[in-house]
């Protein structure tokens, strides 16, 4: 009965569009404590599917499953502090609309049917749109609009995609379920030129939802517009269900032989979105279109890491679970700036250090985290990856990863610490509430603990989703 | 012998050319609903055994794609100040170049595919292959919002065919993209509200220089 685990919150997302605020925000709360235990226990006994057909229990969707578990949990947290603070004009819509979210992602994780994870994909972009355009103003539509609009020519190619799959089936003759599962078990049965057209229209679809270049237009302005903590799921968790839906036709890919050409794409799409976030890093104005860029890197570096494969694919996990943790901590600190300073602009803030110390010391810590420093796991991954690729002789493709990881950390560098220590905007001490900082340090806490120590079952599941990608320690 | 799907889908591929040179919403809102229409009705004439349910999902489709959504929009452009015209990036004569260079490209390449049992239709993936380009064309070649939305319909026409001439099974899996169609409507919606806060704000530009004298 894993079909639970996105029911919950599909049922109280309907409930909260008519219950007064109060209530709504500790509904919020409620489900994210709810919904972290049954992930847990799903991942403790893995218990078998009502619709065996369409939902399975995968490693990659476990692991997937619990980031977004935890870090709603947190998440809630905050908002709950966020929607006292924050004027929000119609917050039903927006505890509704973030808990049918988490409903769809949940959903995106569990599905093992080629389809069922697709509906999810679309549901979640259905779901996130009245987040984005929660403040009501043109720019918020505008945002929305060019979200929705890309996004669904996107979901268009992935159905494409998804249809050539099928067609792969008929041209080989091949009579299983339309399932990620099936597929893999028979996959060198399927035909070969209908499969790589498949994964090529799914990876462009796909990766327009995971803020791969060229297709990561929206993605600046749809997450600098959304209110903070929606910003934190978008980047957190959303992109890492779009790279789900890539992992998986990948496994297939691998299982078929057709592994080196499902990399050469993935390294030339990452390579292509870490050197457009270097660009556009450099020159930024806003401190949230700085971050969007910075997740338009990590998913570049992600993808890149699971085209070169071996330890890189290990790396890539790696990165996927740290990215999450660090990013969305680093949204909800930039929604407590933005309270506190009521400006997106980078020129606008000041003197972070002195006015808001608490979230100066999680925006900083942060900022070291996703810049690739130890002690914040992003390190591993991303030294892992390098290791992979000068093994595997990419040699061109590790030397642009290191000279654009070098463009970005100087480029960040420069406007955080403008940000934290020039005396534009000096002033008095912003007060920070309890609920709007713990949830940051519990993130980054996270992200370092698991640095230095992975449970074992973790370690398990980690190795047993990247062994299906080609991925070797 | 010339079977009655070559004869709609020849009619397919001319509506691509019409909808290339209109240059006025309205006009290209009526070719749009004809290619839904006529996209929709292409199973009943190839039919891999449609079933119950599969003249209903058909049915639907042709509902949704061939009339609700061309007259939502309709109604949208009339009520609204959405501007009239699609405001093109590409002018009309080279997007009918284009438009004539993609289905040549496209029948060129169609035969290059190895597939199932296509045998007799040979105009079914050129012209899918044509759609699904020109949808793409015209998203990037308009301005106009609402133009692309119906570039984006004109796409997912392209994929409806893909899946549904070759077999049932690609059929089963088209069928849900009819709900491509809800995210189209989200699309129209943004649109409209967007022309409404530029209503206003026109409105209140207009106040604020009244009340300056």
């Amino acid at each position: 009965m894993i079909e639970i685990v996105f029911l919950v919150p599909l049922a109280t997302g309907a409930l909260a569009f008519f219950l007064p605020r109060p209530s709504g925000r500790t509904l919020l709360t409620l489900t994210g404590a709810v919904h972290l235990p049954l992930s847990i226990l799903l991942w403790v006994r893995q218990p078998e599917a009502l619709f065996a057909e369409y939902f399975a229990v995968t490693p990659e969707g476990l692991l997937s499953l619990l980031v977004i578990s935890l870090l709603f949990f947190l998440i809630s947290i905050y908002t709950t502090g966020y929607l006292k603070t924050a004027n929000i004009r119609s917050e039903r819509v927006f505890t509704g609309s973030m808990l049918v979210f988490l409903s769809t992602m949940t959903m995106v994780t569990l599905s093992d049917h080629i389809m069922v994870m697709w509906i999810a994909i679309e549901a979640t972009t259905l779901a996130s749109a009245p987040l984005i355009y929660t403040h009501r103003s043109a720019a918020t539509l505008e945002a929305t609009l060019k979200y929705v609009l890309i996004c669904s020519v996107g979901i268009a190619l992935a159905l494409l995609g998804s249809v050539l799959i099928a067609l792969s089936m008929d041209v080989g003759g091949v009579n299983v379920p339309v399932a990620f599962s099936a597929l893999a078990v028979v996959a060198n049965r399927l035909d070969p030129l209908w499969l790589k057209a498949g994964f090529v229209f799914i990876l462009v679809g796909y990766g327009t939802k995971m803020g791969l270049a060229p297709m990561h237009t929206w993605l600046p302005d749809a997450h600098s517009e959304a209110p903070s903590p929606a910003s934190a799921l978008l980047s957190g968790v959303l992109l890492n269900c779009a790279y789900l839906g890539i992992f998986k036709t990948n496994k297939i890919m691998h299982a078929a032989g057709l592994g080196h050409f499902s990399g050469t794409i993935l390294i030339v799409f990452g390579l292509a979105s870490i050197l457009v976030a270097a660009t556009f890093i450099l020159k930024q104005t806003e401190y949230k279109r700085l971050l969007a860029y910075s997740s338009i890197e990590n998913m570049g570096i992600i993808a890149f890491g699971t085209g070169v494969g071996g330890l890189a694919a290990y790396g890539a996990v790696l990165c996927l679970i740290h990215h999450s943790l660090i990013k969305s901590s680093l949204f909800l600190s930039s929604g407590n700036i933005l309270l506190g300073y009521g400006s997106r602009l980078i020129d606008s803030t000041g003197a972070l250090v002195r006015r808001m110390p608490r979230t100066f010391v999680a925006f900083f810590s942060g900022f070291a985290g996703i810049s690739g420093f130890p002690p914040f796991g992003l390190f591993l991954g991303e030294v892992f990856i390098l290791i992979g690729a000068f093994r595997g002789g990419h040699y061109v493709g590790a030397g642009v990863f290191i000279v654009s990881l070098c463009v970005i950390f100087a480029g960040f560098t420069n406007h955080v610490i403008k940000m934290s220590f020039s005396d534009a905007a000096a002033g008095d001490r912003v007060e920070e509430k309890p609920a709007m900082v713990w949830p940051q340090y519990a993130l980054l806490l996270t992200s370092l603990v698991l640095c230095f120590w992975i449970p074992e079952s973790l370690y398990e599941t980690i190795v047993h989703a990247v062994n299906s990608i080609g991925g070797r320690l | 012998m010339i079977q009655p799907v070559d004869t709609i889908l020849a009619l397919v591929l001319l509506s691509v050319l019409i909808s290339f040179g209109s240059s006025r919403l309205p006009a290209l809102i009526k070719v749009v609903a004809f290619q839904g229409v006529v996209v929709s009705i292409v199973p009943f004439f190839i039919g891999h055994g449609l079933t119950t349910g599969g003249v209903v999902f058909t049915l639907a489709t042709l509902l949704i794609r061939g009339i609700a959504i061309p007259v939502f929009i309709y109604l949208a452009i009339k009520k609204t100040a959405i501007h009239r015209e699609v405001e093109p990036i590409v002018g009309y004569h080279a997007s009918l170049m284009a438009g004539l260079v993609l289905m040549v490209a496209a029948t060129f390449v169609s035969p290059k595919f190895n597939l199932p049992q296509s045998a007799g239709n040979a105009l079914l993936l050129p012209t899918a292959i044509t759609l699904l380009a020109a949808g793409m064309f015209l998203l990037m070649a308009r301005r106009n919002a609402i133009a692309m939305v119906l570039g984006y319909i004109v796409m997912e026409n392209g994929i409806y065919l893909v899946g549904t001439g070759f077999s049932v099974r690609t059929h089963h899996i088209v069928e849900f993209g009819i709900l491509l169609d809800v995210l189209a409507g989200v699309m129209i919606m943004a649109v409209i509200l967007q022309n409404i806060n530029q209503a206003f704000d026109d409105v209140d530009t207009a106040l604020l220089r009244s009340l300056k004298e």
